[in-house]
């Protein structure tokens, strides 16, 4: 039987069998006990090992040890569990010990498992040369003939941060503001990041958002203050830190949400006109006190060009000049009424300007036109193309248009 | 009658405040606008850090949303009265410093002056409406100004003109509260309930 006893810091025992036979005996150690033979720094002694006494039957003799080598494996796995982990930049060499053996100790070298060349071996070191990325990962150190595990750690390759981009805004002036940052470039390994807000001699609070991770928000404790903000933010991983600073205005930071629930509608009877309307963003708090003014533009789907609108009140806008027939597309802004600076557009909207229901024709030209309609897939519509952009409205001009519609229904018909 | 009254001078309130605003906000870009005429013509660094300046209304303040508008105005006055001494002396220092040389700079400064003058009057209406009246100017003049060098003259008159910006936005915002119809009702709130 193993006499070993357990490391001084073993406070009871695992295992302690008591047999039915009397002859049998099983003794547990407890904390305090020496063992004068040799403990394994690493591992420890596998606890409540059974010693002494004479064993009448020979099935629970080798329970006991088949359920001590089950607790010696568990335990040499388990001890690294809580792993070390150890972080190099890319392009560095790194070295790793095996451990407290000897440089010329016969030992196996494993990455995540697979074994590592003996070429990458100096004596009983592993020698990694201008690490890469794809170097990360479990690296496991064997004594040579026991595959005892004698060292592990878990390799990290990474960089140090660089200099974090670092926003602050107004959205819900005035309540307060929020910060966000992040990182310019990946540095694949954990960062974490530290925010200071002071304002004149006061440092303010930043309560971070629970989502997403990378913003704080604050709340105002005075409004109108020329004094300025002075956001610092620094971020920190195992390879080094970084850090940038923002000083701005209460002022200059306001800009609200996009406008939402932007709707445009024709309006029936007028070819040229279409109605927009929007509500304030939810995330602005007090649109009385605190009123927004609005941007709209709008263009057809056909040009390039926008027209803009500025509106320094109420929430909806008509469109008096689009071109009749055509679609639109529309897209509102919105500004605190004094400070800040424009939001975002809002998200599009389209519509098309109402247009007349096509009549029902008699003459035979308009029969013959309604003939190439229906099978011409390439003829205008009559009451539209023609009279485009700068048509002026005014009977002699309509009378022209339908005039111009009926001969290319006439040339359709020739081509088909 | 009483409610008449009562009417009448709700609609003279939000008349006035409506009036009140938009005298703010005209006085605040050409506040703006003086700023960066001062700053050229002082030879001065737009960013430059003013230190609170001794005598200069200041803007900032804390649970402004609690105010009442008799608190609102009572501020607005006070303050309004200290920049109209103000930039007499500014101007008064500048025509002593540049003579007739720079009538720019003079000529926006009395603009802004005058702005602010009225703006204060203004202010003594309301007051008059709720019936309180404005308090009297006795006392109200700021100190003498300090004994300061050119530089110091210049960076307090720029110290002056950045918080005068700042009055005159929150002007804006106190009488937007203040135009505010009282809940339950759909004439301005009186000035002694409502913040």
């Amino acid at each position: 039987m193993d006499d070993r006893a357990p490391p001084g810091n073993l406070t009871g025992c695992l295992f302690c069998f008591v047999e039915e036979n009397p002859r049998s005996e099983c003794k547990c150690w407890s904390s305090g006990q020496k063992n004068p033979l040799d403990v394994d720094e690493k591992l420890g002694t596998p606890q409540g090992h059974c010693t002494g006494g004479e064993m009448a039957n020979p099935v629970p003799s080798a329970c006991c040890v088949v359920l001590a080598v089950v607790v010696v494996v568990y335990a040499q796995r388990h001890s690294q569990q809580d792993s070390h982990i150890q972080y190099e930049r890319v392009g560095a060499d790194v070295t790793m010990k095996c451990g407290s053996m000897d440089w010329d100790a016969a030992v196996t070298w494993t990455a995540n498992g697979t074994d590592i060349d003996a070429s990458h071996l100096n004596g009983s070191y592993l020698i990694l040369k201008k690490v890469d990325l794809t170097q990360s990962g479990q690296y496991s150190c064997y004594e040579g003939s026991s595959w005892h595990l004698k060292y592990q750690t878990y390799l990290r390759v990474g960089t140090p941060p660089k200099e974090p981009l670092l926003m602050c805004r107004s959205n819900n002036y005035p309540k307060g503001f929020y910060c966000s940052w992040h990182l310019p470039t990946p540095t694949y390994i954990p960062n974490s990041f530290n925010i200071s807000v002071i304002h004149g001699t006061r440092e303010m609070v930043c309560e971070k958002d629970v989502f997403p991770k990378n913003r704080c928000h604050i709340r105002y404790l005075q409004l109108f203050s020329t004094v300025k903000y002075k956001v610092t933010l620094t971020v920190t991983n195992a390879l080094g830190k970084n850090s940038t600073t923002a000083t701005f205005d209460e002022f200059a930071i306001v800009k609200p949400d996009p406008p939402e629930s932007v709707v445009a509608k024709p309006v029936p009877n007028n070819p040229r006109r279409l109605e927009v309307s929007w509500q304030n963003p939810s995330s602005w708090p007090d649109p009385e006190s605190f009123p927004l003014k609005f941007f709209l533009r709008y263009r057809p789907l056909i040009l390039d060009q926008w027209q803009h609108v500025e509106l320094s009140d109420g929430t909806s806008h008509t469109i008096t000049d689009a071109y009749a027939g055509k679609e639109y597309i529309i897209q509102v802004a919105a500004k605190d009424n004094d400070i800040g600076t424009w939001s975002d557009w809002s998200v599009a909207v389209h519509a098309t300007p109402w247009t007349e229901e096509p009549k029902h024709l008699t003459t035979e030209a308009q029969v013959t036109e309604t003939t190439s309609a229906s099978t011409s897939s390439f003829m205008p519509p009559p009451t539209t193309k023609i009279c485009d952009k700068g048509a002026v409205v005014g009977s002699g001009a309509v009378a022209v248009c339908w005039t111009a519609g009926l001969v290319l229904a006439a040339y359709g018909v020739l081509f088909i | 009658m009483a409610a008449a009254d009562n009417t009448s001078a709700a609609l003279r309130r939000r008349d006035l405040c409506s009036r009140g605003i938009r005298l703010a906000g005209k006085m605040r870009s050409d506040v703006v606008d003086l700023l960066d005429t001062y700053v050229e013509r002082q030879g001065l660094d737009a960013s430059a850090s003013v230190a609170a300046v001794e005598g200069v209304p200041v803007a900032a303040v804390e649970r402004w949303d609690e105010q009442t508008g008799t608190q609102r105005l009572l501020e607005n006055l006070a303050a309004y009265r200290t920049f109209r001494a103000l930039l007499a002396q500014m101007l008064e220092e500048q025509q002593e410093q540049l003579g007739e040389a720079d009538t720019t700079l003079g000529q926006a400064l009395a603009a802004v002056l005058l702005q602010v003058s009225a703006f204060t009057y203004h202010l003594e209406e309301l007051l008059r409406l709720e019936s309180r009246g404005p308090p009297s100017e006795e006392g109200a003049e700021p100190p003498p100004a300090p004994h300061l060098s050119l530089f110091e003259r210049k960076l307090r008159g720029l110290g002056v003109l950045r918080e005068l910006a700042q009055w005159a936005v929150r002007s804006t915002r106190d009488l937007r509260q203040l135009a505010k119809p009282s809940p339950g009702s759909s004439s301005p709130a009186s000035l002694a309930e409502s913040p």
